[in-house]
């Protein structure tokens, strides 16, 4: 089992376990969800920005906000994504900006789809996943969030569209991360939503809960710690771990 | 370090303070301010835009609760008048409430007619709001009070995503928006969405104002009142 | 008939689709499918008939930019009103419809459709998206959808498209959808971990037996749908013009997929083009004639779809080493042809000639050329072609 770093602080120190270093497992698909404002995008970033720093390629996909306001979100942490984009580690699909009028640039790393057009979408994460994993056969992916899907389409078609997203990225070797804000679907939807995924962290705003499903070693871990939004992102407090088993 | 515009809320800037010891709204990021009725929302976003436009930031104002004629009186009821920059078109007003038959300027330049059960109309009239106060300048207020309202009158889910594009629109032209809603006036799945959709999150509850959500700061709180100069902390 | 302007889909249909027919694009997630509708409205239309577009996925507005960015004028047809919008997409999210009908609540869309079918005898409607009605209306209710508008096409002559997206839905609703259509094309991909290439083939059509071929495509901007050869070689003995005809045969500023190029060591020098010919692209590769490369032919030949043999017909001596090259690419059983170049010099031989020298059967061409001056390049283009998709 491998794991990929995190790049939260701590986070990597709270899941260490009997079957693997802490982190994140490689070319796996993790759901980050709580409750709104509870620093999940902030998580998603994080974690970009570690691979990027790491020369690992990044599949970004935004429905939430334009590439513009992602990239300004990450400058108030101080990550500065510019050089990416211009070298290409980082390649955008950018689902929203089209919503704010203007017609958008379509660059040879960043491209224009639309949260109602899911065939349209999932042809750009098809090009994004051959152009990322062109350059590595391993790479991060993020999708920043079901949100803005769930507000555009049918719940259905939200899942469908993302197990299609998850095999895409999956069979590509990509280390997915999804964020969803709890409480925008019916519970039934919000379980077979979990139920897509390897991982999951719960983000509470106050306590960060890990469940990781190692299938492969029939084995289901989880971890608890509190943790804290500051200044340089998230981090995750030493004191208080729990490895639950 | 993160631009912040002041809320003229006496108080707020000072509660909102960050490291870097600036306090304020954070500029071009979305605010929801919610909260039982009668709490003072509408006082908050009032507040906020007539700060605004005498630091000569224009705003952009879509009103669905009161009407031009309303509006007016409740800016007047805090000294705050407002003729003079609609006058001078730095206040943009969609009034989306005004009966036909109320006494109320006639459409202008910065004041226009919309309706509250035609989305659409109002996304139009925001539009072209946007590019007339993005001309002048590109520093700006946005204030809708409020969303329960729009909420009322048309489907819900619809209302989610012309929110979503107005925010869009908003951002896109480096302006700040707020949002007024009363808590608990749609279910809980669009109470959630809203809140997901903005960057920071005011609770009143008419005894304590929450920062439940703010860039670059933490969760704060602090017991406000009502005066005649508004809403202070 | 009329026909798709799609290249190769007309000859898998057997001619075209005939009027009042409906047929289904089924594409795989991932693959694109929207222009399938967008380029057979643009030929139907330029072929002076008349059509809509349905959309229920995005704004006309988008649309009209897409078709711009494929060199289509959607725009002078809509002011001709030989087309129109079905729109089912600006209420949705709050923005001003354009059309000449708008969808304000789902209900209506089966009628509102019915309407413009009838608007439009003898000409075609694309419905772009029907995998996005059926998460919102039920499926049994879909079908029925389909059903109706197929049968007042029918009953109107017009060609009923249908843009639909193979998400995970119940095996049973796509057999049955399918079983409501005309025609069926599926749009596959090619997976190597992700998506490496995509193709089309017609896998039933109530008019024609479709004979199950699946062709690669690409969609280029502007351009829309080429059927996409990965790779046709060029090889042949040292100076017979490689070089040349690589470059007289290929257009530049073609934006192909590169991914097979990095298979390669770039340290060798090798001829790469990009061809543009009749609704096809294809990658070139120009190999190196000396018998050092013979290794890198083999690799090449293992994976080209169709090669030239370039022979200098004024140089008998090198048709033994050409004809060694051709057994090379033999075992590769890949289709080819003999350019014969060079028929200006001196001594040239004819293309007979050329056969009896090298000893070949009537099943290879040999097309006679003079490269240098752009002379027999597109027939030679045309004839592997031929080759390869037959007439």
């Amino acid at each position: 089992m491998i794991n990929i770093q995190s790049g939260i602080p701590g986070f990597d120190q709270l899941t260490v376990s009997e079957l693997a270093e802490g982190g994140i497992p490689e070319k796996s698909t993790t759901l980050i969800y709580g409750p709104p404002k509870t620093g999940k995008s902030i998580f998603c970033n994080q974690f970009i920005y570690s691979g990027l720093s790491n020369q690992e390629p990044c599949l970004y996909v935004t429905t939430d906000k334009g590439i513009n306001q992602v990239q300004r979100d990450m400058m108030d942490f101080q990550w500065l994504i510019k050089n990416y984009i211009q070298n290409q580690t980082i390649y955008f699909i950018d689902g929203i900006s089209h919503l704010s009028g203007g017609k958008f640039e379509t660059k040879n790393n960043m491209v224009s789809s639309s949260v109602s057009n899911p065939a349209d979408l999932m042809v750009k994460v098809g090009i994004g996943t051959r152009n990322v994993y062109k350059t590595s056969n391993h790479f991060r992916s993020i999708l920043d969030s079901l949100n803005t899907l769930f507000a555009f389409n049918p719940d259905q078609m939200v899942i469908r569209i993302l197990k299609a997203y998850l095999r895409r990225i999956t069979e590509a070797g990509g280390t997915g991360l999804i964020a969803y804000t709890e409480g925008i679907t019916d519970p039934k939807t919000e379980m077979e939503l979990k139920s897509l995924f390897n991982n999951t962290i719960r983000l509470d705003g106050q306590y960060i809960h890990i469940k990781s499903d190692y299938t492969d070693f029939n084995e289901v871990q989880t971890f608890e710690s509190d943790y804290t939004i500051t200044d340089n992102g998230i981090v995750v407090n030493q004191n208080n771990f729990k490895n639950i088993n | 370090m993160i631009p912040k515009i002041e809320s003229g809320i006496p108080g707020f800037d000072e509660l909102t303070s960050s490291n870097d010891g600036t306090g304020g709204i954070p500029e071009n990021t979305a605010t929801l301010i919610y909260g039982p009725s009668k709490t003072g929302k509408s006082i908050f976003t009032n507040q906020f835009t007539y700060k605004g436009l005498t630091n000569d930031e224009p705003c952009l104002y879509i009103t669905t609760d009161s009407g031009y004629n309303q509006f007016k009186t409740n800016m007047d009821e805090f000294n705050w008048p407002i003729e003079k920059y609609l006058d001078y078109n730095t206040l943009y007003l969609i009034d989306t409430i005004s009966d036909v038959s109320e006494g109320k300027p006639s459409q202008s330049e910065s004041f226009i007619q919309s309706y509250i059960n035609n989305p659409t109309d109002i996304m139009v009239k925001v539009g072209s709001g946007v590019n007339y106060i993005y001309k002048n300048n590109h520093r700006f207020r946005s204030v809708l009070d409020s969303a329960t309202t729009l909420l009322a009158y048309n489907e819900n889910m619809l209302i989610i995503r012309v929110l979503k594009a107005y925010l869009m629109r908003i951002y896109e032209a480096g302006g700040t928006p707020i949002i007024a809603y009363t808590q608990e006036s749609a279910d809980s799945i669009v109470e959630t969405m809203l809140k997901s959709m903005v960057d920071n999150i005011i609770r009143v509850d008419g005894e304590n104002l929450y920062i439940e959500a703010m860039k670059g700061i933490g969760k704060r709180s602090s017991p406000y009142q009502i005066t005649d100069n508004g809403i202070t902390l | 008939m009329k026909k798709t302007h799609i290249p190769k889909l007309d000859d898998f249909l057997g001619g075209g689709i005939p009027e009042g027919s409906s047929i289904l694009f089924s594409a795989v997630p991932g693959v694109e499918c929207e222009t399938f509708g967008y380029q057979i409205l643009n030929g139907i239309i330029e072929d002076g008939n008349r059509g809509f577009i349905f959309t229920n996925v995005t704004e006309p507005d988008n649309i009209i930019y897409e078709f711009k960015s494929y060199g289509w004028d959607l725009e002078k047809y809509l002011n001709e009103e030989k087309a129109f919008f079905v729109d089912g997409s600006s209420k949705f999210i709050g923005v001003p419809t354009i059309g000449k009908y708008s969808i304000n609540e789902l209900n209506q869309t089966e009628e509102i459709i019915l309407k413009a079918i009838e608007d439009i005898p003898n000409g075609v409607g694309i419905i772009n998206n029907l995998s996005t009605l059926i998460d919102y209306l039920d499926e049994d209710h879909v079908i029925k959808i389909i059903n109706k508008l197929n049968k007042k096409a029918k009953a109107n002559n017009t060609i009923l498209i249908y843009i639909f997206t193979k998400w995970d839905y119940n095996p049973e609703l796509i057999e049955n959808i399918k079983n409501n259509v005309d025609a069926v094309v599926s749009l596959n991909s090619i997976e190597e971990r992700v998506i490496i290439g995509q193709g089309f083939m017609v896998t039933n059509a109530s008019w024609n037996h479709p004979d199950n071929k699946m062709v690669l495509f690409f969609v280029l901007q502007p351009g829309g749908i080429k059927i996409y050869i990965p790779k046709l070689l060029v090889t042949g003995p040292y100076n017979a013009g490689k070089s040349s005809f690589v470059k007289s045969i290929s257009n530049e500023s073609i934006s192909v997929d590169r991914i097979a190029l990095e298979k390669f060591p770039t340290t060798i020098a090798m001829d790469i083009g990009h061809v543009d010919h009749d609704g096809f692209i294809a990658d070139i590769f120009g190999t190196p004639g000396q018998e050092r490369f013979d290794l890198m032919l083999d690799i090449l030949a293992r994976e080209a779809v169709g090669a030239f043999i370039m022979v200098d017909s004024s140089a008998p001596q090198t048709f033994g080493r050409a004809k060694e090259m051709i057994n090379k690419t033999q075992a590769e059983a890949i289709p080819k042809i003999i350019v014969a170049n060079k028929q200006d010099l001196p001594g040239a031989l004819s293309p007979e000639k050329i056969r009896d020298a090298m000893k070949l059967d009537d099943t290879i061409p040999i097309v006679p050329t003079i490269v240098i001056e752009d002379n027999g390049v597109d027939l030679a283009m045309e004839t592997l072609l031929k080759q390869l998709y037959g007439d």
